[in-house]
């Protein structure tokens, strides 16, 4: 089995969010089919999809448990434990749609209202490669950003801007790099308690359906 | 003895087996990046378009997000369905919602102007209001319909499978409090081993021996020899089974029927407790030491949820604040409160709760002649941790205390079952529990009257528990084997005494009453024993046009505090859509290679041969006398892990 060829390591929930259409899922197929060949893909099933990276300054490796809105954002219905215990979003946009950034922005409000404290979250513009159909200007969205973060109060999550193309690829990686450097690696850390492989945040008392009595009693005979 | 309906196609189905659609597997291969052996993952891969509706057909339309509605929208999807999932409510989960308190006032308001079918005399009190009561509504997740969930059931096996136990947290419960002589008592749920029985010095020798003989019949007993026995009682009360064969106490009795086997009334049949203090035991040690769980943040309301988002990754379309306004049977044209329609190939599943108008009619015929049982529900948060429940008190986040009949004051002849869970639980902010307690005694002034006592007893033992009320004393353990008051035996005070504060009432955030009713009998035997004549689920609802079956409706939640009975009911609507209900979950996730290396193989401990998912009292027909025994000691008795070191049993 590939181990981390890192000492520590830390499980993060990202969720996506933004219109239909604007390219959510495309980025993180990107995401995880780039790296397909260096690194394990993982699909975990009907859940979500996961994928690992490693930040070399601070000798960490992170996984993100990443949740797409399975069509649930279509018709505003997605459930509350989409946001429960996030703690990143990548809110996406297509930058040749105005619509779409409005819409990315409505999600943000969404965020706020639903979403736990300190979420890191990052505004992302796709189909950087139809620069020249582009409706959304980086200077808006940096103009936008700035009076959000001065609305914000009390500790307020900041928001990373960055654009990318999922079609080409470009910017893709970056915008994780970016997202795993702003997220709390300490703190995850800390509350796993030295469990290693284990989310973060798991309290006592949590009971690990991977590990039923019976087969690890069974396990025990072997040796 | 009646068939249980799940294994056959019912006459009414509009499929054969031959005729069969593909399955999802079958009919969308997979793409190239993903695994050959998972399916398509049609919500992930291709959004569409936004609303309003936009669909043109879809094979099934389910209507309300409850548990069953949910389940059902899941197992549809992955075997190829095409759904279309609806609530006209603007939050998932229906009559197994988890709300918030704002929420829930304005639920209890939408109750009592009759908006929701099956539930009345809704009551909501909040101390001060929001300005002298802080409290933030969304740190509260309260569940109408709260359940436990035990070690060894079909739920949780179908949670594995589904991976749905993935979007999910589990926290153990092991701690069962039952009420006798005004006092809590945990003499039996909180042995782990036969060793803690025999070194409890207030059961007699007699007692213990007597206790281990019972014990032991329903752990390893031969299978023919315990269903010779229980068969000669068949019918016959417990009490009168657990007196005669086993010369048990009535301290013991109660403990085993109420706490254990979670029984309602003293009349409970043989049978049916046995069946149900099996399900206790065997679930014991399956995990960890305790038989049961409860999911973190909310119960069914939370289940639900982990259900809608598997089935709309599997492709099912969800749209919430939405009702059907009419159904045309000719064009099978389905119209929709946002003004779009949609032709229904198949069928249409409806919550009681959420019967379009134009249906009440027969809704209101097909359920004339069905018995309706009530189940009157308190439910309290309370500004306590509740630890004196909890044991250990560090990792344990939740408690049941059960009053069996006629132990209440009121002279109750329902038992009131309460499950406490606390902050740990992520359900209330820290400090504070939920207290959900409910019975089934159909006089409804009674029901109210047993709740409110039960609750003041569940008061009254928090202040009982006061410094000022104790003696200067306090050894670790047997407190008040003297006499003073009877209260220590479950109760570990010595460690929180402290946070105690004398002559003070329990501070109340909010406290909501109601009554709901439903068709399913408590004894589950007609989800077991299912049949045109009992179930609203198998009866067929005329549409006008012949032959035509086009819509079923579902069940309201049943009152049992497990989740026991709702698999086997969805499983029911499953084959009269698809003709069978061979294929229920039928999919294989060749994927978690990383978590497979890291972890050992996630357990699938009740999937026999046949693929049929057992466990509980349920597994169609588990309630017929030929099924008692079965499956339940297939599941154990090749196990290595006998609970309550039934392995070291002497008599």
């Amino acid at each position: 089995m590939s181990a981390p060829a890192t000492s520590r390591f830390a499980q993060f929930k990202l969720v996506l969010l933004g219109e239909s259409a604007v390219g959510k899922s495309s980025i993180v197929h990107r995401f995880v089919k780039n790296t397909f060949d260096e690194l394990r893909e993982s699909t975990i099933g009907a859940a979500f999809l996961t994928q690992t990276i490693t930040i070399p300054e601070t000798d960490t490796t992170i996984k993100f448990e990443i949740w797409d809105t399975a069509g649930q954002e279509r018709y505003k219905s997605l459930a509350p434990m989409y946001y429960r215990n996030a703690n990143a979003a990548l809110c996406v946009y297509d930058i040749t749609s105005r619509v779409s950034f409005n819409r990315a922005q409505d999600w943000i409000k969404e965020l706020r209202k639903q979403a736990p404290e300190g979420i890191v979250i990052a505004l992302v513009g796709n189909k950087s490669d139809l620069s020249d159909n582009r409706e959304v200007e980086l200077s808006e969205v940096e103009e936008y950003v700035e009076q959000y973060n001065s609305e914000a109060t009390g500790g307020g999550s900041t928001i990373i801007i960055a654009e990318c193309s999922a079609k080409t690829g470009d910017g893709v990686l970056e915008v994780f790099n970016r997202i795993g450097r702003a997220l709390p690696v300490e703190e995850a850390i800390n509350a796993a308690g030295g469990r290693a492989r284990q989310a973060g945040g798991r309290r006592a008392g949590g009971v690990d359906l991977n590990r039923p009595r019976a087969q690890a009693q069974q396990g025990g005979s072997c040796c | 003895m009646a068939t249980p309906i799940s294994s056959t196609p019912t006459a009414t189905s509009s499929f054969s087996k031959r005729e069969r659609r593909q399955s999802m597997a079958e009919r969308r291969p997979s793409t190239s990046y993903t695994p050959a052996v998972i399916p398509h993952l049609a919500g992930l891969e291709t959004p569409q378009e936004m609303s309003p509706l936009k669909l043109e057909e879809c094979d099934v339309v389910i209507i309300g997000t409850g548990l069953s509605q949910s389940i059902l929208a899941a197992a549809l999807a992955w075997q190829g369905t095409q759904v279309l999932h609806i609530d006209n409510n603007h939050y998932y989960g229906d009559s197994s919602s988890c709300l918030t308190i704002d929420q829930l006032k304005k639920w209890c308001v939408d109750v009592n102007q009759g908006k929701f079918n099956h539930f009345k005399d809704a009551q909501i009190y909040i101390p001060g209001g929001k300005r002298s009561n802080k409290y933030t509504s969304r740190d509260y997740g309260i569940d109408l319909t709260p359940k436990i969930m035990f070690c060894q059931s079909d739920l949780l096996s179908l949670l594995i499978q589904s991976r749905v136990y993935r979007y999910l947290e589990f926290q153990s419960l092991a701690n069962f409090h039952v009420f006798e002589n005004d006092d809590f008592k945990q003499k039996i749920t909180n042995s782990t081993s036969k060793h803690d029985i025999f070194t409890d010095k207030t059961l007699s020798l007699i007692t213990k021996r007597n206790l281990m003989k019972f014990l032991k019949f329903i752990l390893i007993e031969e299978e023919h020899v315990r269903r010779a026995l229980v068969k000669q009682y068949s019918n016959r009360p417990i009490h009168e089974f657990l007196t005669q064969e086993f010369k048990l106490e009535e301290s013991q009795i109660n403990e085993l029927v109420y706490s254990i086997g979670l029984c309602n009334k003293q009349e409970t049949t043989t049978k049916e407790a046995v069946i149900r203090i099996r399900r206790f035991l065997s679930s014991f040690d399956c995990y960890g030491k305790f038989p049961c769980m409860t999911s973190k943040f909310g119960g069914p309301g939370e289940i639900s949820q982990g259900f809608c988002r598997s089935a709309a990754v599997a492709g099912t379309t969800y749209k919430l604040s939405t009702t059907m306004t009419d159904f045309d049977p000719v064009s099978k044209t389905a119209h929709f409160s946002d003004g779009s329609n949609i032709k229904v190939n198949e069928k249409i599943i409806i919550s009681p709760t959420q019967i379009p108008k134009f249906l009440v009619p027969s809704y209101q015929k097909l359920t004339e002649s069905l018995p309706s049982y009530y189940i009157t529900r308190l439910i309290t948060v309370v500004k306590r941790d509740c630890k004196e429940w909890m044991d250990p008190p560090q990792s344990a986040s939740a408690a049941i205390v059960v009053f069996p009949p006629h132990s209440l004051p009121t002279d109750n002849e329902s038992a009131v079952q309460v499950i406490i869970q606390n902050g740990d639980s992520g359900v209330c902010p820290e400090g504070q529990s939920i207290w959900y307690s409910h019975t089934c005694e159909q006089d409804l002034a009674r029901a109210k009257r047993d709740l409110e006592c039960a609750f003041e007893k569940m008061e009254m033992a928090l202040l009982r528990g006061t410094p000022g009320t104790i003696p200067d004393v306090l050894d670790d353990i047997d407190l008040f084997s003297a006499g003073t008051t009877p209260m220590a035996d479950s109760f570990k005070l010595g460690s929180s005494l402290a946070n105690f504060m004398p002559k003070e009432k329990v501070e109340i955030v909010c406290k909501v009453g109601y009554v709901q009713q439903t068709y399913i009998n408590p004894d589950l035997s007609n989800v077991f024993k299912a049949n045109p004549n009992n179930s609203i689920t198998c009866k067929k609802v005329p549409t006008g046009v012949d032959d035509e079956d086009m819509i079923i409706f579902g069940n309201m939640p049943s009152s049992e505090l497990s989740y026991d009975g709702i698999i086997t009911n969805v499983k029911q609507i499953y084959a009269r859509v698809t003709g069978t209900d061979d294929d229920f979950f039928d999919v294989d996730f060749e994927d978690d290679d990383e978590e497979m290396q890291d972890h050992q193989q996630p357990q699938q401990p009740q999937v026999n041969q046949s693929g049929q998912v057992l466990g509980g009292i349920v597994g169609g027909g588990r309630m017929d006398e030929d099924a008692i025994d079965e499956d339940v000691i297939e599941d154990d008795s090749d196990d290595d892990h006998k609970p309550f070191g039934v392995d070291q049993m002497e008599l």
